[in-house]
């Protein structure tokens, strides 16, 4: 079972389909009592960091979370929110992992929005997928693990993290569902081999 | 990496001083602008300038220079020298000027800074550190300030500073590479490290990249061609998206349809089917547009966007008739990525500013019909039916600056004529704004897309018929482009 969290912050349903079309069995929950030990966790979201970790806090998800066993995979703002605090809002976020998320350089296109090159080290969340493939990124802020949390990263402008994992904890900065069929294998790989 | 060449002026010329010595003055330049403009054709997007008679005085004094500068380029400008009040800052602010940079008074007046911080954001506001045997020293280099290095990174991070330019004294102008053992140590104070001084190489560049630098500033070693400036950027500021090809079709009665002029529509099948035909072979994006909605006031039909958002897993964008927040809310909850809004932004130029506030810019898409009139084009509504008189160039930089996320341009003259792209049209537009510009109508031939990425700069492009009919498969087009050099995701 894959539960997909729902704290209000953009549309799930894709996330939904992507699984659908796994064959894997999956549920939006919008409470942490709902949380089962033997499933898998989808956080993605889009939206600013501030309101997101007000809802977060507000359902309680922000304590349930970060105490989490259950292999997790955090997408795009979802991603962002496992780190320590966030330039977006000036906001402290979940601080599952160290370090913190900043804004595009001034000067840049922001957001980024389209398909870039991501190289990775050997994750498993990465198996099979071939070095510098190209995924859908919307974002315009990134994160800057302090540790060695990195297992992707990407150019625009500066290079920067496009992956993350610290053992159940997995992020992704781009969205594997909007990132066709390569994008269908990072999310088959999160639930056969994490 | 970012990479800033560097302009230094006294007296309205564009000079170098070795090691920060007035009296080793070289003029490169009677023009600064010139300078300026061959760097950005050279590729660079930033910008970095001394001021320094102002940094000598304590205020800044080549702002005429720096104002030209702004206005001839679209170059993403800091600069430094002499700004030592809140009112010289708001100065440079107000002409335009993305970041401002402190040395001197930052060590001297943290209030300032502090000030600074509070009312323009962390982006705009970056500390400039200049050191030798890892002290800090001000005012031009000449006077020691008694800080030793570190312990001003440590305050720096305290006061919310995100950036600094780090320029080790030794180095600078000397073109015997940097000291990247100290360099090595204040980037691992987590702040974001612009390093200057002494960078006279690709050698040196790739090394800063390496050790992790934010950006590298390089001056002499570009006016003494020790460093090719297009060669850099293209190396090591690596921006590039793949270029998006995009099927669009044209939805009526729920059955994709095509026709010339918007005119003349014959049946080319079903959306749903069309749209995974499409993400399967590669599409990298897919547009659907309602064109019953405008025309007979019918909203899009909700239930097909849902459909087509099950079947597919790229980015879609649909439009068609959407006039108000809550046909954008419906469309994004329905599984829409994106929403494409058109005779509404003309019409009504608020919606698109109140729509990039709630859902975000990225999700909006201003689409421009525009037709030549005379010499310029002027912007039609009504799906091509109305001419407003607003000229389309004009009104791609309103929408921009109200929020619009991309803009999907498409020409009147070209539409359904498979003639090409009016790469005119596109150019003007791609060259005005900083937003990408998806190229639509009148793509007849594999050569039409390579042209419009080629000549117009566009980041997408976007076809219809040829598409539906089978005349070009997205398979072929693509690797017809990347044989032409074009970015593409394969």
């Amino acid at each position: 079972m894959i539960q997909i969290i729902d704290y209000g912050a953009g549309n799930l349903q894709s996330i939904k389909n992507a699984l659908e079309k796994l064959g894997a069995e999956s549920e939006v929950i919008s409470s942490p009592q709902e949380l089962i030990t033997d499933a898998k966790i989808i956080f993605a979201g889009v939206g600013a960091a501030g309101s997101a970790m007000a809802n977060l806090r507000k359902s309680g998800f922000d304590k349930a979370l970060t105490k989490l066993k259950n292999p997790f995979l955090g997408i795009c703002l979802g991603m962002q929110l496992l780190f320590e605090r966030s330039e977006e809002d000036a906001v402290e976020c979940l601080g599952v992992l160290k370090g913190d998320v900043r804004r595009f350089p001034l000067g840049l296109t922001v957001p980024q929005i389209g398909w870039n090159k991501v190289k990775t080290n050997d994750s498993a969340l990465f198996k099979s997928i071939p070095q510098e493939s190209y995924f859908y990124f919307v974002n315009s802020y990134y994160a800057r693990p302090s540790t060695n949390a990195l297992i992707a990263e990407t150019e625009y402008g500066i290079t920067f993290c496009s992956a993350v994992q610290k053992e159940n904890f997995y992020g992704v900065q781009f969205h594997p569902e909007k990132s066709g069929e390569i994008g269908q294998k990072i999310l088959d790989n999160f639930i056969k081999l994490c | 990496m970012l990479i800033f060449p560097a302009i230094d002026i006294i007296s309205g010329e564009c000079v170098r001083l070795t090691q920060g010595d007035y009296s080793k003055k070289q003029t490169y330049s009677k023009n600064p602008t010139k300078i300026a403009k061959k760097f950005e054709q050279d590729g660079a997007s930033f910008l970095h300038i001394v001021d320094l008679d102002g940094a000598k005085i304590g205020s800044p004094r080549n702002l005429a220079q720096i104002q030209a500068i702004l206005q001839n380029t679209n170059l993403s400008v800091q600069v430094g020298g002499g700004i030592r009040s809140f009112e010289d800052a708001k100065k440079l602010f107000d002409l335009g000027v993305d970041r401002i940079i402190l040395g001197t008074s930052a060590v001297s007046d943290k209030s300032l800074l502090k000030k600074l911080l509070e009312k323009y954001c962390s982006q705009k506001i970056v500390v400039s550190i200049d050191a030798r045997d890892e002290k800090v020293l001000v005012e031009g280099w000449l006077k020691n300030s008694g800080k030793t290095l570190f312990e001003f990174l440590d305050e720096l991070k305290v006061l919310g500073v995100k950036t600094i330019i780090f320029t080790d004294i030794k180095s600078d102008g000397m073109m015997e590479g940097p000291n990247f053992s100290t360099i090595k140590q204040v980037i691992a104070s987590d702040l974001n490290v612009i390093v200057a001084g002494g960078i006279s190489s690709i050698k040196d560049l790739r090394k800063l990249k390496e050790i992790g630098a934010y950006g590298a500033i390089i001056g002499k070693a570009l006016y003494e061609e020790m460093i090719d400036l297009s060669q850099a950027v293209k190396q090591f500021q690596v921006n590039k998206l793949a270029k998006r090809i995009i099927p669009c079709m044209d939805i009526k009665n729920g059955r994709v349809v095509k026709g010339t002029f918007f005119k003349d529509l014959k049946d080319a099948g079903d959306p749903v089917e069309l749209g995974k035909k499409y993400s399967n072979l590669g599409a990298d994006e897919i547009v659907f547009l309602d064109i019953t909605a405008t025309i007979e006031r019918r909203k899009t039909l909700y239930e097909l966007v849902k459909r087509i958002a099950a079947n597919i897993n790229i980015p879609f964008t649909v439009g068609g008739g959407i006039r108000s927040i809550s046909d954008i809310r419906n469309l994004l909850n329905s599984g829409a990525d994106k929403v494409s809004i058109g005779s509404a932004a003309v019409r009504n130029s608020e919606l698109v500013q109140k729509a990039a506030k709630a859902f975000g810019s990225q999700c909006i898409v201003i689409s421009v019909d525009a037709k030549k009139s005379g010499k310029s084009w002027n912007i039609f509504i009504d799906g091509g039916r109305t001419d407003t008189g607003i000229d389309a160039i004009q009104f791609a930089g309103t929408m921009e600056r109200l929020g619009g996320g991309e803009l999907l341009v498409n020409s009147l003259d070209r539409d359904g004529t498979k003639q090409g792209y009016d790469i005119e049209l596109l150019k003007k537009i791609a060259s005005s704004v900083s937003i990408p510009v998806i190229a639509s109508s009148g793509a007849g031939k594999e050569k039409d897309f390579l042209e419009a990425f080629k000549k117009a700069d566009v980041d997408a492009v976007l076809a219809a018929s040829v598409f539906h009919y089978g005349q070009i498969e997205v398979p072929d087009l693509k690797k017809y482009l990347q044989a032409n050099a074009i970015t593409i995701r394969s």
